[in-house]
């Protein structure tokens, strides 16, 4: 399958004038000292149609200047950029009918009216016939459950419905792909796990691309099978997000329930360490380079009088950070 | 386009109430001034002077002045982004958006305001005639152009210098004072007449000089200044427009 998105040595530079010390007002106004910031530093990948990619990264680190360049909001400063066959740059409008966007702190709906009547206006923007329009929102109002508060103005919505409308209102033309930047951002746990499922069935029912940036570790995990992980404008990893854990952080956690407590700690081979040591229980981590799992599980359990034993990878959000800090590190 | 504005009528009504308002208390003050001076200054009489001024206030219900205040919170708040993700063409949009935000008010200030004044000052002759009301027609829609021009590329300077108020009020008040808002254009000095007549900001208004004996006489050359600041501003504008969507920038991204 030919990729829908292809991004090659994108690169995006802001400048902006800086105020010269010591300099006079005019000096300062017409001769201002520019400085550069590179947002965006010669980033390639491609996406295929029908997957759902997370685009993540820390605060800064260029994910949503990406997603504005790809959508045409923003000029790269160099490099190309092909979505669904067009340049974003040159070719805005007409990409702009075959995508959607959902930017999570600006709303696109119109406040004061009724729900509705931004799902109509978007419909004529987009260029649907009244007969569409009527149908698609019908569709729309069922599948996002938005009947309850379809006629009411959207500045009296909850943030959790409000959202749920915006994605419905960014679907309305049935877009190939669906960009969204950090949509579930202030969101409770219900209303988060709602609009999860909302984005895969949308995504299993008209193979809709998702393209989402997101600081929650629950939308990579449970919504999207691949990540991209961007840091200081550079891709540091880009996987399938169940690989992210094993290929990222070497190391698996063992929780020992113990029978009895110990009044002392014995001295744990090289490659295993105490993360804690709790009355009845202690976690070891085990460095995969040194131990599989059953070989430290060997080297320990002749220590310890074990009642259980409990195996698992560190959560998401530690592979993650340690990501983060990693290439931080290493810059 | 205007049902954000109508849907709450209470809006409407407040903003129709405060032009009339305005225009009253004006037109109340001017009534003493014309009264003292046996209602003739500077040839024209109480009623001219009060149909110009009240032309004006109608026609700054279309409230096409806040084009340029949209754009700029637009470009500061970043919603600009919103729009440029869609299949329109952002200026357009904001430009058809605000003919739509103020068209209801336009009309019902006009509507009722005209039998209002017609009620207490009647209509002067310039007024009676075919000719005022095609010129009328013509030079109310060149009073549109030229002034979605002007703040159109008052708002896109938003996208160079973020912040655009204080250049926005000078040149809002150049169009309230050279328009003829706070004294008919008629009565204005030679000099203050002639910037009125030559400026783009005065010119925005020509509306306001209709009813008066001169346009007879000068309304071709008045349309002409028109037509010559709007070529002007079109093609400033879309140059700017071109070079504005570059420098999109928005925060958080």
């Amino acid at each position: 399958m030919d990729p829908i998105i292809r991004v090659s040595g994108l690169s995006k530079i802001f400048s902006f004038p800086v105020k010269k010390e010591g300099v006079g007002f005019f000096r300062n106004l017409f001769e201002p000292e520019i400085r550069e910031v590179k947002a965006v530093d010669n980033v390639s990948f491609t996406v295929k149609a029908g997957e759902r990619i997370a685009f993540i990264g820390p605060n800064g680190a260029g994910k949503s200047t990406t997603i504005k360049m790809l959508t045409g909001i923003l000029f790269p400063t160099s490099g190309s950029i092909t979505v669904l066959g067009l340049d974003p740059s040159k070719d805005r409008k007409r990409l702009a009918y075959q995508i959607g966007t959902v930017f999570g702190q600006r709303s696109q709906l119109f406040p004061n009216l009724p729900l509705m009547d931004s799902f109509e206006f978007f419909g004529v923007m987009y260029d649907l016939s009244k007969e569409e329009i009527k149908r698609r929102s019908a569709e729309l109002v069922e599948q996002f459950n938005l009947s309850d508060f379809i006629d009411q103005p959207v500045r009296k919505l909850s943030l959790g419905q409000r959202m749920r409308a915006e994605v419905a209102a960014s679907l309305i033309h049935k877009p190939k792909i669906i960009f969204l930047d950090e949509p579930t951002i202030g969101l409770d746990v219900v209303a988060k796990k709602a609009f999860r499922e909302l984005l895969i069935a949308i995504n299993q029912k008209e193979n809709t691309t998702i393209f989402l940036t997101s600081h929650d570790v629950g939308d990579i995990e449970s919504l999207c099978e691949r990540t991209v992980v961007i840091n200081y404008g550079n891709i540091v990893a880009d996987m399938a997000t169940s690989e992210l854990s094993t290929s990222y952080v070497h190391e698996k956690y063992i929780d020992l329930i113990l029978e009895k407590e110990l009044m002392e700690y014995p001295t744990l081979p090289e490659g295993i360490t105490y993360v804690s040591q709790e009355s009845g229980k202690v976690t070891l981590s085990v460095d995969l380079h040194a131990y599989s799992v059953s070989d430290a599980l060997q080297k320990v359990l002749p220590f310890f009088s074990v009642a259980d034993i409990n195996v698992y990878t560190v959560d998401l959000e530690t592979v993650i950070r340690e990501m983060y800090e990693t290439t931080k590190v290493s810059r | 386009m205007f049902k954000d504005r109508i849907h709450y009528p209470g809006r409407l009504v407040a903003d129709v109430m405060s032009t009339i308002a305005r225009c009253g208390v004006t037109l109340i003050l001017y009534s003493y001034i014309f009264k003292n001076r046996n209602n003739d200054i500077n040839g024209i009489t109480f009623q001219v002077a009060a149909w110009s001024m009240f032309l004006y206030f109608a026609f700054m219900n279309l409230r096409l002045r806040y084009l340029a205040t949209t754009i700029m919170d637009n470009v500061k708040s970043g919603t600009v982004e919103n729009l440029f993700a869609k299949p329109v063409n952002y200026l357009m949009y904001r430009i058809w958006w605000q003919i739509g935000q103020g068209l209801y008010s336009f009309l019902i200030v006009l509507i009722f305001g005209s039998v209002a004044l017609w009620f207490f000052v009647g209509i002067p002759d310039t007024m009676s005639s075919a000719f005022f009301i095609v010129t009328l027609a013509i030079v109310f829609l060149l009073s549109i152009l030229l002034s979605i021009g002007i703040y159109a590329a008052v708002g896109l300077l938003a996208f160079w210098i973020e912040d655009i108020k204080p250049l926005f009020w000078i040149i809002d008040k150049s169009v309230m004072i050279l328009g003829g808002s706070y004294l008919p254009v008629a009565l204005f000095p030679t000099l203050i007449y002639s910037i009125a007549v030559w400026s783009p900001f005065g010119a925005s208004q020509f509306i306001t000089h209709t009813v008066y004996e001169s346009w007879k006489t000068n309304y071709l050359e008045m349309l002409g200044i028109q037509a010559a600041w709007i070529i002007i501003f079109f093609i400033l504008v879309a140059i700017m427009f071109k070079k504005a969507h570059k420098r999109v920038s928005v925060n958080g991204g």
